[in-house]
């Protein structure tokens, strides 16, 4: 029997940021060698979101990534919070260097393997915290044809009618913020909102969520029995249109951005003298009294 | 030169809520009327700078963005496009994009036109997707989240872009990117692929632009420039996305209407949680606003999650990928000053920092420097404001 509702999610390992596990070179820049990789923090939003359709609808759940092959160890902590029923890993040395577009052609193609091609909701990050492009969701919603909701913060399923009820969130520069209730027919692409939580209202909902949970543990511990490894042949994808051949731009140049001239002459007042930080004081107050009066 | 090549102009993407100019929309045209005036007379060439605006009754708008620097002004009016859905919008604006018959209306020559050179749209929660669903349908290369552009000719080697051979590219955007870290610049090309075994041509060359990076230029109500009504028709299936609703709603964090903001960054690492209540007393005693620096939202310390929460959040964040803001009084704790979060504070009217290292950048942002680490600072600073409190208050 076919499930109800066939969900894909796309996620990313990424650089942790977390302290203790990022390490940062005397410049201020990353230290790759040295900082640890996990689940980036938006594919892990993006793996709930997938796991509240497990819940609610009974979603059959499919968790892809493009990467090396240590990229596996983030499906299957994606896998132990949606509890995935397979996970897919797109890893090939032609893969690598790609650009968004030639990504979300790997990622279209890998979406479209899973459930023979008949996937009705793709998740995906709002961005990465290493590229932070935030442009890989939308243009593999457009190669697939799906329709793209993006700043998603709150989704349900009418599995009936097969359409989703989205709220999108929406920042407008000097103007406000505005919450978007939208109405689109399956099959979507959803990109999460950093904002999302689910939520389980029902004595019900609850108890599904338990199990799930609860296999998703042992699902993760074995994930290497969900995991499938496709290589650019298996996958069936132009060797042009991905990796470094298949991407319009590339990257020119990484320099240091210079330092800007210094743009007002500070006062150093050292910090444990009790005198200097009473002057201080006086002068924050002076900065805003002065404009009180006036 | 003009109209010797298949692809010409800049094409700017106009954002607007209900009507009104999202600023970045100026700041695009300001950008590009500069960029473009170099062009022409480096290359003596006559391209133009084409903003392209969506929406319902939006003719009002196309003088303001000819006034604003725009040659030329493309627009679709109709009640389908009020608001913005990525799907109808982007086949409107891919449509646009490829037409010939209407860069002959605002370009003498446009017999060989095919798509537009250079591309522009706001890094915001709207250009971000609709720049890349956009150049996923021109199938060309999009570079997010610039606040640098300059056009030059350069002589590429690339391994697959140009067979490991060098060769000139004419005329190539560069498109400056600031990493995460907020210290280094990554220029990004977009470039045909020159390599016979897959070569292909790749334009336009595409950018999203940090909202409130570039100057709008002077409104000038005497430029003129063409006006060019497009009358798109829509399938069907482009209209399937509802809006059912649409509520505004407020931010709870507002730098707006408080006089002071007191931001903290890394520096509270030794003792999050304790540090962040520290500053989160200081900034009551000031009656500020509390923000943050960028690698903070990514939440980089365990701490509670009601703490968490409240403070380690992206709508916190001052600087190019947050708030931009310009209170009385300025307080940065435990920051270093990278460029990105010194773009977000540097027009506050006077800035204490308070921060151990006397060789970090934000030094040079700020009036007075505080040398300690904030542990030891912060409480003997209270201090001294509640003491001296009532005194200020009777002053006035």
């Amino acid at each position: 029997m076919g499930a109800n509702l066939n969900v894909a999610v796309i996620v990313k390992l990424e650089p942790d940021f977390s302290e203790g596990n990022v390490s940062y070179n005397a410049d201020g820049t990353l230290n790759r060698a040295e900082t640890k990789s996990i689940l980036g923090p938006h594919s892990a939003i993006a793996s709930s979101a997938a796991f509240y359709a497990k819940v609610r609808y009974d979603a059959r759940i499919m968790v892809g990534t493009m990467g090396p092959p240590i990229a596996d160890s983030a499906l299957a902590q994606a896998q132990l919070l949606c509890d995935a029923d397979e996970l897919h890993l797109y890893s090939d040395r032609i893969f690598a260097g790609a650009d968004t577009l030639a990504t979300a052609e790997v990622l279209k193609t890998g979406v479209l393997k899973a459930e023979g091609g008949k996937m009705d909701i793709v998740f995906s990050g709002h961005r990465a915290s290493d590229g932070e492009t935030g442009q890989t969701g939308p243009q593999t919603a457009w190669k697939l044809g799906f329709t793209f909701l993006g700043n998603v913060i709150d989704y349900d399923v009418d599995i009936e009618n097969r359409v989703v009820r989205a709220k999108r969130l929406i920042s407008l520069q000097a103007f406000y913020d505005v919450i978007e209730e939208v109405e689109a027919p399956l099959p979507v692409f959803i990109a999460i909102d950093p904002s999302y939580k689910a939520s389980f209202n029902t004595v019900s909902q609850r108890l599904t969520f338990d199990k799930y949970r609860e296999e998703a543990k042992t699902r993760s511990q074995n994930y290497k029995q969900y995991l499938k490894v496709f290589n650019a042949q298996q996958l069936g994808v132009d060797p042009k249109l991905v990796g470094l051949p298949g991407s319009p731009t590339i990257v020119y140049k990484v320099e240091k951005i210079p330092k800007a001239k210094a743009s007002r002459k500070a006062e150093v007042v050292d910090g444990s003298s009790r005198e200097q930080l009473r002057k201080v004081a006086a002068k924050m107050y002076e900065v805003l009294g002065g404009i009180v009066i006036k | 030169m003009s109209g010797s090549d298949k692809y010409q102009h800049v094409y700017v993407v106009i954002e607007h809520e209900d009507g009104k100019l999202v600023p970045v929309s100026l700041e695009m045209l300001g950008e590009a009327r500069r960029l473009m005036d170099g062009f022409n007379k480096k290359y003596s060439a006559d391209e133009r700078v084409v903003a392209v605006v969506l929406g319902h009754d939006v003719r009002k708008l196309c003088e303001e963005l000819i006034f604003y620097g725009a040659d030329a002004v493309i627009y679709a009016d109709s009640p389908v496009l009020r608001y913005t859905r990525n799907l109808v919008d982007t086949k409107v604006i891919s449509k646009i994009a490829a037409s010939k018959e209407l860069a002959s209306k605002f370009a003498s020559d446009a017999s060989i036109f095919v798509k537009p050179r250079y591309m522009f749209f706001a890094a915001d929660s709207i250009g971000r997707h609709l720049s890349s669903t956009v150049l996923a349908e021109l199938e060309s290369g999009l570079a997010s989240d610039i606040n640098k552009l300059v056009i030059e000719d350069l002589v590429i080697k690339h391994e697959h872009k140009t067979k490991g051979q060098p060769m000139m590219y004419e005329k190539t955007l560069e498109m400056y990117r600031p990493d995460f870290s907020g210290f280094l610049w990554t220029t990004i090309l977009c470039l045909d692929n020159r390599n016979p075994a897959i070569a292909r041509e790749y334009h336009p060359q595409a950018c999203s632009i940090i909202p409130g990076v570039f100057t709008p230029i002077e409104r000038d109500e005497t430029r003129r420039g063409a006006i060019v009504d497009y009358a798109p028709t829509f399938d069907e299936c482009e209209l399937k996305v509802k809006i059912l609703d649409r509520k505004i709603v407020k931010s709870a964090v507002d730098f707006d209407s408080h006089k002071v903001v007191v931001s903290f960054g890394r520096g509270i690492k030794d003792a999050p949680e304790q540090n962040i209540k520290l500053v989160a007393e200081l900034a009551k005693q000031l009656e500020a606003e509390v923000g943050v620096s960028l690698p903070i939202s990514k939440k980089p310390f365990p701490i509670s999650e009601g703490i968490s929460s409240t403070y380690m959040i992206p709508d916190r964040v001052i600087g190019t990928s947050g708030r931009k803001v310009a209170p009385l009084l300025y307080v940065a704790v435990g920051i270093s000053g990278a460029m990105q979060h010194i773009a977000g504070m540097k027009e506050s009217g006077f800035v204490v920092v308070v921060n151990p290292d006397d060789e970090s950048p934000i030094k040079d942002e700020c009036d007075i420097f505080i040398k300690g680490r904030m542990e030891d600072v912060i409480p003997l600073l209270l201090e001294e404001l509640r003491k001296q409190k009532p005194a200020i208050e009777v002053r006035k």
